[in-house]
């Protein structure tokens, strides 16, 4: 499975589990407007960890919290590259 | 390990079982509650003391909200196999006494879970004590049973193994929290010189000693405690402390390990959508139930050493002590007038139980300053008596410092109180909330002199206080902060009460924007669409139906002008981008503006004030409201000449 779609996934599947209507993943979609709040997000970054192998905020270099969906999947692609 | 047939655990709390207290941790003031149960009472009422006890270790902030009432459960479920439990707040949480906001808390936390134990031994007559530990909680008492012989066994639930790596979760939570982008330090590799700092998450902080003492510990690298048995209950969504479990076992400690569903939808969710663990409250209960056998042989031979030594008899397992008058003393505030505040909880009913502390000026020269002024907190939602990120607790002590009477309560089926015959736990909207309320007004004016009564809401509980205001119930000022909702029927879903999509202004553009790419369903867009304007229309009719004293049902205007023609100080406080405004705007009209309403709207909040510097405007702003002259009862023709402040 693609990163973007294991992404995807974890989305759907925290907003299902935190009873949030999630808005669709489009790349241009801010994060602070897709229907997840902050414990989502932390729990999504945690899953993915679990199923990517490793967490892109785990760095040296200061990292900025992407605003929209397409900058938070870009984070996780870069690191894969 | 096989856990037990999954029962339905819930938490129904009652005076007879469970007692409030507060214990001393150091300089520190801790409150808790001591839970017998059925068979800890039996005993005690034989004579016997149960040979082990358990401390509950609570998870950190926002999971500690979430998981009160789970808290809660184990500890009945513990105390319901004979083991007496203890659960409590840590220093600066919940309703224990402050700490100094740069202190070490991962060090003065473990005192406290050793005080805890101290406390339970000494109330409890128990010699050992298991630490039941929850996420960080885990992580506490970890390090507690390393320095405490008595502590011999322990069950880490979904266990903080890592400080750096609960650290990084802290700081997505923070950062995704943020409006603003927000550069994330990296923690644990800092440079020399470089300092950690200080995290604000969801409301709660962690000191720059706090990050900077987590970010170098991991309990997969220290020895293993040195206590009998473990039980490790992991998540089953996300396992991560097989290997540690297996460690455990490999050093000799007799560790039990299971993965079980819940610990997303005890502490990971909005508090009114927690659930109770039922697997994992199995799995608890089974395990003592089984360790209970093994303690007995190990409690004969304590008592067997015990009474060879008899100067030691005393110290132990002793019979239970009688309890104290629970009372937390709080000192003033430097540069304040000095005056400190006694807390007491209070049982405002016992059937069911209905709990709230009520918080006091330590000097009655104080309280006379204000008149008897007293205000009740209303629970946010399904958060505790301690409001939203503490901000009732906060509240409350300030305001208590002022001279004023203040009562920070659960309705029943929330928080700490118990649960109404034939209702479910966690409700936010109880039908019988005015019962509540009206005991806790009865209970201020009898018990305290109140002769000014103000009511404080955030969210739902803004929805109560509106209703005990329109019931009448005795009430001269109600404070909404932030409702959601004015109007609610039993069957209504809690998720009914997302009217974004109906009032905000911002979502409807987003959904057009996506109409033209495609990406939306047509039939929504057009509902809201008609929706919206259906709303504005009403509310025009409504106006003018008022304007010639036409009574309509369910006109929220004409009910908050009764109101102010009672005498009744109307004030709300809205976090700028809340639905609420607009909702408050569509449902009342014009009659905000008539009813001299006052309108507080602070920038840069979210719906529940989690972030330091809007809540303390919050808190300013109300402040001001509390203790503002009585409102003169306005006549219900008055023309509109008091209009809403807005700041």
């Amino acid at each position: 499975m693609s990163t973007r779609a294991t992404i995807k996934l974890q989305f759907e599947q925290v907003a299902r589990e935190q009873q949030r209507r999630l808005e669709p993943l489009s790349d241009d979609l801010k994060l602070l407007d897709s229907g997840l709040d902050s414990l989502s997000f932390a729990l999504i970054v945690a899953r993915l960890e679990d199923a990517l192998g490793f967490d892109p905020f785990d760095t040296d270099e200061p990292v900025q919290f992407p605003v929209t969906f397409g900058d938070f999947v870009r984070l996780y692609e870069n690191q894969t590259k | 390990m096989r856990p037990t047939t999954p029962a339905e655990w819930e938490f129904r709390p009652g005076p007879q079982t469970e007692e409030p207290l507060y214990f001393r941790a150091a300089d520190r003031q801790l409150f808790g509650w001591l839970h017998r149960g059925a068979a800890v009472s039996a005993n005690h009422a034989k004579g016997r003391a149960s040979a082990m006890g358990v401390v509950i270790c609570k998870p950190f902030g926002y999971e500690a909200t979430c998981a009160h009432r789970s808290l809660g459960a184990f500890a009945q479920a513990a105390a319901a196999a004979g083991f007496p439990t203890l659960r409590f707040d840590y220093a600066g949480t919940g309703d224990s006494g402050k700490i100094d906001a740069t202190a070490d808390q991962l060090a003065l936390w473990t005192e406290d879970v050793l005080a805890a134990v101290r406390e339970l031994q000494r109330r409890g007559g128990v010699a050992q004590v298991c630490l039941l530990g929850f996420r960080f909680g885990a992580l506490l008492a970890m390090l507690a049973a390393r320095q405490c012989p008595e502590i011999t066994a322990l069950i880490a639930v979904a266990p903080v193994l890592s400080g750096r790596r609960y650290l990084r979760e802290l700081r997505v939570i923070q950062m995704a929290a943020s409006k603003s982008v927000v550069v994330a330090p990296r923690v644990g590799t800092l440079e020399e010189g470089q300092t950690v700092s200080a995290l604000e998450v969801s409301g709660f902080c962690v000191s720059a000693s706090s990050t900077a003492a987590l970010s170098q510990l991991d309990l997969t690298m220290l020895s293993a405690p040195p206590v009998g048995r473990v039980l490790v209950i992991d998540r089953s969504d996300l396992p991560g402390a097989r290997a540690w479990a297996d460690a455990l076992g490999k050093l000799g400690v007799q560790t039990e390990y299971v993965a079980l569903p819940g610990i997303v939808e005890m502490m990971w969710t909005a508090p009114h959508f927690a659930k109770i663990p039922h697997a994992m409250i199995s799995a608890v209960r089974g395990w003592l139930e089984r360790l209970a056998p093994r303690i007995a042989v190990l409690s004969a031979a304590h008592a067997a050493a015990r009474d060879a030594e008899p100067a030691a008899a005393a110290s132990a397992a002793s019979a239970p002590v009688m309890p104290e008058a629970p009372v937390l003393r709080l000192s003033g505030e430097q540069g304040a007038a000095a005056e400190g505040v006694i807390e007491r909880p209070v049982f405002i009913s016992t059937e069911p139980m209905v709990f709230g502390i009520v918080s006091e000026p330590a000097r009655e020269v104080a309280r006379a300053r204000t008149g008897s002024v007293a205000a009740i907190l209303l629970n946010d939602g399904a958060t505790s008596h301690i409001g939203a990120n503490g901000l009732y607790v906060s509240l409350a002590r300030k305001w208590a410092q002022s001279g004023c009477t203040v009562l920070r309560m659960d309705l029943a089926g929330l928080g700490d109180s118990g649960v109404r015959r034939g209702r479910p736990g966690n409700e936010v909207f109880p039908p019988a909330a005015l019962e509540d309320l009206r005991a806790a007004i009865d209970h201020l004016r009898r018990h305290h002199g109140a002769q000014q009564v103000t009511v404080v809401g955030l969210c739902a509980g803004a929805y109560h206080a509106l209703r005990a205001a329109l019931e009448p119930l005795p009430i001269n000022r109600l404070m909404m902060i932030n409702p959601q909702v004015f109007y609610w029927k039993e069957g209504m879903s809690i998720n009914d009460l997302q009217l974004a999509d109906i009032v905000r202004k911002r979502a409807l553009s987003s959904y057009w924007q996506r109409l033209l790419a495609g990406q939306v369903n047509v039939w929504k867009v057009a509902k809201i669409y008609l929706r919206r304007p259906m709303l504005s229309l009403q509310a025009a009719l409504r106006d003018a139906a008022r304007r010639l004293h036409i009574r309509l049902p369910r006109d929220l205007g004409q009910q908050l002008e009764d109101m102010a023609a009672r005498g009744v100080r109307i004030v709300f406080a809205f976090s700028r981008e809340d639905t609420g405004i607009e909702l408050l705007r569509l449902s009342a009209g014009s009659a905000v503006k008539r009813c001299g309403a006052h309108i507080h709207i602070i920038d840069g909040a979210d719906h529940i004030f989690s972030q330091s510097g809007p809540r303390q405007e919050l808190e300013r702003v109300l402040s001001v409201e509390l203790f503002a002259a009585p409102s003169e009862p306005q006549p219900a023709t008055r023309a509109p000449a008091a209009a809403a402040s807005s700041h």
